[in-house]
């Protein structure tokens, strides 16, 4: 894996594959690569923790391989299980390759991990997985090796740059907390939302991109069962987009909604607040926006 | 060592030290250590006044952050910041405790204050509460925006319920929104609840009984069986090796039952903290029988208690407990708390499959078609509702208790707490609840009169 020089190299990096990161993120990535920790990542929906491992993979040019977690999760999911059918189909044509060898072996992400020097590995949501898996996972991010009883020890010749991510529907573990760096993500201001939006929708001019921000923006601070994140911005945005418009209006706001809140008492919340007020503010913080070239972009 | 090396380039062989970086014009050379034995100390002290301050810094942390000012420019204060937040930080709740520490390191100035003050509580960085004293603290942040929805003590500054005027004296007791409301005060006053003996012995009955008849919920795990419906294939293949391949014997597995989660949801204002505090003080034996137990108190605000409740010492528990309640017998405000809850908790799915127990005379002060809207929300998370409420009066009597009629529609059993038999009951209902889902009617849009 090709490292960096400096947190500048990086944000760098990371801005090519169109992935914005702040001073904090940006120092914290860069520790973790260095240090070869695991990096833990919590916050909001939609801050963009799970495209955080893959604009690493992205700007490191590593494999990325990702491990969803749920709740029974276990060794034969994560790590490796092996290929019952083909065994006992081998097994009943009287073959002679030991059943129990790398022949028959199904390698899950966590193995695979391993196998690739400097690869990318994702751990999204571990809260969804129970105590036990997360204490074998303890395990595995100390040492990097594994150990298969019918195979032997696995070590990683090079240990995988580790994502972590967590929605926090439980409390994990100090001692995993303790092998791990900590980053919380917030949501973007502002100038950093726009700059995301011009990043991720090219075809999105700037005056829709401004606006719909600064709505954005504003509904953060409305104490909304759901705040929209970072991905529910995009969605607003290219339905604009590709409804043809290239400014919001309440009206076609009013219609597409949808795509920014998901809870029905948060939209009917917005509504009766009244839409248009918030699409003028919108529109009103925009155009300042614009005129001080984001520089009065953070609240 | 790669450390010196850097620190030379960089030209900050004169030492490193807090307050060093702010006054970086100082060249008194009074401190004749090596540069990479200041940074050591400096950085010790600081984990050692992170740790006085009730975060949980381990020797490891601190050699990850000594490692990781080796990777850094530690003329740079965000990079020390961040360096050090990631280390030596895990939680958003500790942001701000950690944030004023790292001022005063950063700005050089001694780093402990005397003791940290949580003989009362008051500023006990673990605490989830508002009263931490975080806010008054500098925030690292972007925005002004009160720190990300991550926790309970987000809004409990604006909850709060500035106190009336008068509240000084002697003969108004009553805080926040209870003086506003006095005139009925002075009626629930008349009405204040009486418990007698075998009320509150059913009350401890039931903590006992919940305490056997923890319900269960099949996990995703499994363990070997000798019937069951899953196939265990991996065994069987094994077993099949013996007969060439021929799987004579099947292998089964069955699912593991795992504790269901109970939910307390405990009032404790005005005449609701006697019986709250019973059963409080009987589940504390619950809470730590069945592991997987949260227990919340409120009033005008929502306080999580599980982790006050399960210590050894009932009275201590009991006393840390009070310590957490800003309003411990204050005004009700059903809606606002439950919010409070499913704002800050329910997103992250404590009430999701659970079985929810509340235990409220349901007598809200505030807007109940809110109070119903929250108590739906809840009860589409949970795998059952259930409403204790001990005022033995109907509930067509009460004034007051029209949140807990506005509550009704959603509350899938209602036990009546001040009938000892009801209560009795209510431990096999909670053991009968855990395989079967409650019948409902599908959709319940809003609350009626909303």
């Amino acid at each position: 894996m090709p490292g960096f020089d400096s947190i500048e190299a990086l944000r760098d990096a990371f801005t090519r594959q169109r992935y914005l990161m702040d001073e904090g993120l940006g120092t914290v990535v860069f520790l973790a690569l260095k240090l070869r920790r695991p990096l833990l990542v919590e916050g909001e929906p939609g801050v963009g923790k799970t495209e955080l491992a893959k604009a690493l993979a992205l700007a490191t040019d590593a494999p990325l391989i990702r491990l969803q977690c749920y709740e029974g999760i276990d060794v034969h999911h994560a790590l490796y299980d092996w290929d019952y059918p083909r065994q006992m189909l081998h097994l009943r044509a009287g073959g002679s390759v030991p059943l129990y060898s790398e022949e028959f072996l199904v390698r899950r992400p966590l193995l695979e991990a391993l196998a690739h020097p400097g690869a990318v590995l994702l751990i999204d949501e571990l809260d969804r997985a129970d105590d036990e898996f997360e204490a074998f996972l303890l395990e595995f991010l100390s040492d990097f090796q594994v150990t298969i009883p019918e195979i032997g020890v696995v070590k990683a010749q090079e240990p995988p740059a580790v994502v972590i991510t967590s929605n926090r529907t439980r409390d994990l573990h100090e001692a995993l907390k303790r092998r791990c760096l900590y980053h919380w993500i917030d949501h973007p201001d502002l100038k950093r939302e726009v700059a995301i939006a011009r990043a991720r929708l090219p075809g999105v001019g700037e005056r829709l991109a401004h606006q719909v921000c600064a709505f954005v923006q504003d509904l953060r601070w409305l104490d909304l069962y759901r705040s929209p994140g970072v991905g529910e911005t995009l969605d607003w945005a290219e339905a604009f987009h590709v409804l043809g418009r290239d400014h919001i209006d309440s009206a076609t706001a009013d219609r597409t909604l949808g795509t920014l809140l998901k809870e029905r008492d948060d939209l009917e919340r917005i509504r009766g607040a009244g839409l248009e007020a918030l699409v003028e503010r919108a529109e009103e913080r925009a155009t300042q926006f614009g005129r001080d070239g984001g520089n009065g972009g953070a609240v | 060592m790669g450390l010196s090396d850097r620190m030379k380039a960089m030209g900050l062989d004169d030492g490193w030290s807090p307050g060093a970086m702010a006054r970086a014009s100082r060249s008194d050379g009074a401190d004749e250590r090596p540069p990479e034995q200041a940074i050591l100390a400096a950085a010790v002290a600081f984990a050692r006044a992170l740790r006085e301050q009730g975060l949980s810094v381990s020797v490891d942390s601190e050699l990850v952050f000594f490692s990781a000012l080796a990777e850094l420019n530690v003329r740079e204060q965000s990079e020390v910041y961040w360096a050090a937040h990631a280390t030596f930080v895990h939680t958003p709740t500790e942001r701000p405790a950690f944030d004023s520490i790292f001022e005063r390191f950063w700005a050089g100035d001694p780093l402990t204050v005397g003791k940290r003050g949580a003989e009362h509580g008051e500023s006990d960085a673990r605490m989830g509460g508002a009263q931490h004293g975080g806010e008054a603290l500098p925030q690292f942040r972007h925005e002004g925006k009160a720190a990300a929805p991550t926790d309970g003590d987000r809004q409990h500054a604006t909850r709060d319920i500035p106190s009336a005027e008068g509240d000084q004296g002697a003969s108004n007791q009553k805080r926040g929104i209870l003086a506003a409301w006095s005139e009925r005060e002075t009626e629930s006053d008349k009405q204040r609840l009486q418990y007698d003996d075998d009320e509150l012995a059913a009350l401890r009955q039931l903590a006992e009984d919940i305490k056997r008849s923890a319900p269960e919920r099949r996990s995703r795990r499994c363990r070997p069986a000798r019937v069951g419906h899953r196939l265990d294939v991996r065994k069987t293949v094994r077993n099949s090796m013996a007969t060439d391949g021929e799987a004579f014997r099947l292998a089964y597995t069955a699912q593991i039952p795992r504790p269901r989660r109970l939910l307390f949801l405990c009032d404790v204002s005005g005449s609701m903290e006697r019986y709250s505090r019973v059963l409080l003080a009987s589940l504390k034996a619950a809470v730590g029988a069945a592991r997987r137990a949260e227990a919340f108190v409120f009033a005008t605000r929502l306080t999580r208690l599980t982790h006050s409740l399960d210590g050894r010492d009932l009275e201590r528990a009991l006393e840390q407990a009070r310590a957490t309640i800003p309003d411990w017998s204050g005004g009700t405000r059903i809606g606002g708390a439950l919010a409070d809850f499913n704002r800050t908790y329910g997103r992250r799915g404590f009430a999701r499959g659970a079985i929810v127990l509340v235990v409220s005379d349901g007598w809200d002060r505030g807007d109940p078609s809110k109070l119903a809207d929250e108590v739906r929300r809840i009860q589409l998370q949970a795998r059952r509702l259930v409403w204790i409420n001990p005022r033995p009066l109907g509930l067509d009597q009460q004034p007051l208790a029209i949140g807990m009629r506005a509550a009704m529609p959603f509350v899938d059993d209602f036990i009546p707490g001040h009938d000892p038999r009801a209560v009795a009951g209510l431990a096999r209902l909670i053991g009968d609840l855990g395989g079967q889902r409650p019948r409902r009617s599908p959709v319940r849009a809003a609350a009626p009169g909303g």
